[in-house]
């Protein structure tokens, strides 16, 4: 026969618990734990602050379940480390910085799980080897997989295309990877590329590229197809103030076909084939805290190129020199305004190794595009510069800015990546002036006459509203536009265009 | 990643369709007439760049030649644009030339012929060669007359497939490759040795896929005998007449017989002979190289 107590017990287990109850209780478990946590984080604090300044010696560093990675790959980023290497002892505290440094390091080459946990351990005080200020490391890098396919479509903005991708990581030990991509698609007819990929002497701030490429693009803004082949090499580096160079030689084929019916006489006397050979340096300084929609910092980027000049031959010779900036500032209340300033010159040079030393007129793959929804909002693209008929064939100088203004929207706020923009924007992109009357004119006259002639009135502009959203990947902007000023025949649009890119000006 | 929509344009924005019904997408008038007003300024038209030509109002023909040799009017290395080039001629077409490449052609093959515009912003359409001769006879100041023999088909056939075969085959695969149709057809389309080694390879591999296309081998002395049969045939209907079939003067189809004569017998096309069997079958032909000579004196005085 049950007891009452039992009974009540049974009755007790039976109700229903109360929620707020439950609650409560669960509210009070996770606080003890999470004070008992924060003890012993403060424990662990206190102990490697006592021992800040304690001398240390790293006798050993193990890195483990590296398999795929070479070991002399690790040796050069891990070795300065040793202590054996090294003239004076470490105090505790510098020591884990290089270690957490390293480790760093190891992380930038891409090919370990995130997170890579270090482990320090005392080495057995038996070992007649080691000496009391000792301590061993112990990095646990799981390795990612050696490969990722992936492959997939995308539909969008007047162009539909699939895509396959496939990456080899860590391809012989080092972080070597090749990366091979092809894709067909309504405007880019089809795109195939291969890069092999290496960091230089275990540092992943200088890097080392080889790539292959072929491709065939619908340029319907000057009515043909063009069909790339060639192959790139570059070197990039990152120096410690955060300057990005890179340096690299590149040979292409290029061939301008698949005309449309209505090309204009100066894209047909273009078509054909001609082979660039350039090399080029990029210089890169990004301060900007969200590049794709910053709120503070500037951006200084100059690219240069020379092709076809000295030993360098092949089919066009020119120098090609361009910069661009842009700055952000916050106005408070989450209102950004930024500017961008960019230009460019394209100088035609005489062909090195050919007879002909007069400099070569610049041909329409090599001319400068301007107008678009990521370059001069409210044209098409290639909507500024010199047209003839239907094509936008390009020009040899031009100079463009923007401003705009960045407001949140009502009711979501500066967190969410939206915003609306007020711009204004607009540029000028000329042919280089031809030879003046007498008929012998020099490039460098005809270059200045040129650039002089980018002030003869006000630049082709336009001004709009839209809306901006800043995907991780890309920005993604839809704006309304009118062209305020243009030149005949300049392509400006009104209504509203979508832009997708990732520089926007 | 640039892209914009293309559906809007100044005119179709706002895409008003027919009056009668106004959909959501009709601006309003007012709005209109507010959009009408921009762009706020116009200015002239920017220049061309320097590559661009600037004559517009001549007719244009693009064939094979080398930079000099279109300046100076000379005949095309080429059969078929040499054909069009000297038809147009017969025709007292007034025509500029410009060295060109099959990349330009609408057809994907020279030549073609751009028609002389007085309005730039609108360039006129490209007439193909398989619609010259209409254009031709269109334009001409002078009739040029087609005679009307039964024969002219048979015979055309003959220049068309034996003769042109046994062309392919001269120039394409034999050594006159190297002496002849490099210099003319591949070291001109680039200085770099690789796009060199690809359209050598493109070209002979086109040239033996279409003497593949009747034949299941290529036999060097069947396609050099009937062409020789060819000649004989020619040289046979020509007698001692000045033009084919009777003409009083020149037509077509001694444009296209003239085209593969002049090239066989001129002598230093590219770096000149090497495999010379072709040729000099054309040159024991009497009547034919009279027929050449008498085009080439009166409608090419220069070369």
């Amino acid at each position: 026969m049950a007891s009452p107590i039992e009974d009540d017990v049974f009755e007790r287990l039976c109700q229903k618990p109360d929620p707020a109850e439950e609650q409560k209780r669960e509210r009070e478990f996770n606080d003890r734990l999470h004070a008992q946590y924060q003890k012993s984080q403060s424990r662990l604090f206190e102990i490697i602050d006592d021992n800040t300044t304690r001398p240390t010696t790293i006798s050993e560093i193990r890195v483990l379940h590296a398999s795929h990675t070479r070991r002399d790959f690790l040796e050069r980023i891990f070795n300065p480390l040793l202590s054996a290497n090294r003239d004076g002892p470490y105090t505790l505290a510098e020591a884990l910085a290089d270690v957490s440094n390293a480790t760093n390091k190891l992380q930038r080459f891409d090919i370990f799980k995130n997170p890579i946990s270090i482990y320090l351990d005392k080495p057995d005080p038996a070992d007649p080897s080691t000496t009391p200020t000792d301590i061993a490391i112990y990095i646990s890098a799981q390795e990612r997989g050696l490969y990722t396919v992936k492959t997939g479509t995308e539909v969008g903005h007047s162009e539909g295309n699939a895509f396959v991708n496939a990456q080899l990581r860590n391809l012989f030990g080092g972080a070597e990877s090749l990366n091979a991509h092809a894709s067909l698609g309504t405007r880019t007819r089809s795109a195939y590329s291969v890069g092999f990929d290496t960091p230089i002497n275990s540092n992943p701030d200088l890097r080392f590229q080889l790539n292959g490429i072929a491709s065939s693009t619908l340029k319907s803004w000057a009515s043909h197809e063009e069909v790339v082949k060639g192959g790139d090499t570059k070197l990039r580096w990152l120096t410690p103030g955060g300057h990005q160079h890179e340096v690299g030689y590149s040979g292409i084929w290029r061939q301008i076909t698949g005309l449309a019916s209505n090309a204009s006489p100066t894209v047909r006397n273009d078509a054909g084939d001609s082979f660039k050979s350039s090399i080029s340096h990029t210089w890169t300084k990004d301060e900007r805290d969200y590049p794709l929609l910053p709120s503070r910092g500037y951006l200084l980027k100059t690219v240069s190129e020379l092709a076809g000049f000295g030993p360098l031959k092949g089919d066009v010779a020119f120098g090609k020199l361009q910069a661009e900036t842009q700055a952000a500032l916050p106005l408070g209340s989450g209102i950004t305004f930024t500017a961008g300033l960019r230009g460019g010159l394209l100088y035609p040079l005489a062909l090195g190794g050919s007879s002909n030393s007069a400099p070569l007129p610049s041909r329409l793959n090599d001319r400068i595009q301007l107008g678009g929804p990521t370059d001069v909002r409210g044209f098409r693209i290639g909507g500024l510069g010199p047209r003839d008929g239907p094509d936008a064939v390009g020009g040899d100088v031009y100079a463009a800015g923007g401003a705009s203004l960045l407001f949140p929207l009502p009711r979501l706020g500066a967190e969410t990546p939206l915003r609306i923009q007020a711009f204004i924007n607009g540029g000028r992109l000329l042919a280089l002036k031809g030879k003046g009357k007498d008929g012998n004119e020099s490039t460098l006259n005809s270059m200045q006459r040129t650039l002089g002639a980018l002030k003869d009135g006000l630049p082709s502009c336009a001004a709009g509203l839209g809306l901006v959203y800043a995907h991780p990947v890309a920005r993604f902007e839809v704006s309304f536009s009118l062209p305020l000023v243009q030149r005949r025949g300049e392509a400006g649009r009104k209504g509203v265009a979508f832009g997708v890119g990732i520089e926007f000006l | 990643m640039p892209s914009e929509d293309r559906p809007h344009d100044e005119k179709s924005q706002p895409p008003t369709r027919s009056p009668p019904k106004p959909s959501i997408f009709t601006v309003p008038a007012p709005i209109k007439r507010l959009f009408d007003r921009f762009p706020l300024t116009t200015y002239p038209a920017n220049e061309l760049p320097a590559r661009s030509p600037r004559n517009r109002h001549q007719n244009v023909l693009y064939i094979f030649a080398t930079p000099s040799g279109a300046v100076s009017g000379a005949p095309s290395y080429n059969p078929s644009c040499l054909k069009w080039q000297t038809y147009l001629k017969f025709s007292d077409v007034d025509f500029r030339l410009v060295a060109s490449n099959n990349h330009a052609s609408p057809s994907g093959a020279l030549p073609f012929l751009l028609p002389s515009t007085h309005d730039t912003a609108k360039p006129a359409s490209p007439i193909p060669s398989g619609k010259l001769q209409k254009w031709a006879l269109e334009k001409r100041k002078r009739r040029v007359e087609e005679p009307e023999d039964m024969r002219y088909e048979a015979y055309l056939s003959l220049l068309d497939h034996l003769i042109r075969k046994a062309w392919l085959y001269t120039l394409y695969l034999t050594p006159n490759f190297t002496s002849i149709a490099e210099p003319l057809y591949v070291l001109p389309i680039s200085t770099n040795s690789m796009v060199r080694l690809t359209t050598a390879y493109e070209l002979r591999k086109a040239a033996e896929i279409e003497l593949l296309k009747n034949s299941v081998v290529i036999d060097a002395e069947t396609l050099y005998t009937d062409a020789e049969e060819a000649l004989g045939a020619l040289e046979t209907v020509l007698g001692d007449q000045d033009w084919f079939f009777g003409a009083k003067e020149p037509g077509l189809f001694d444009a296209s017989v003239f085209a593969y004569t002049h090239l066989l017998l001129d002598a230093h096309l590219g770096n000149g002979w090497a495999e010379p069997r072709l040729r000099n079958s054309v040159l024991a032909r009497g009547n034919l190289v009279a027929h050449r000579d008498r085009i080439l004196a009166g409608y090419y005085p220069g070369a």
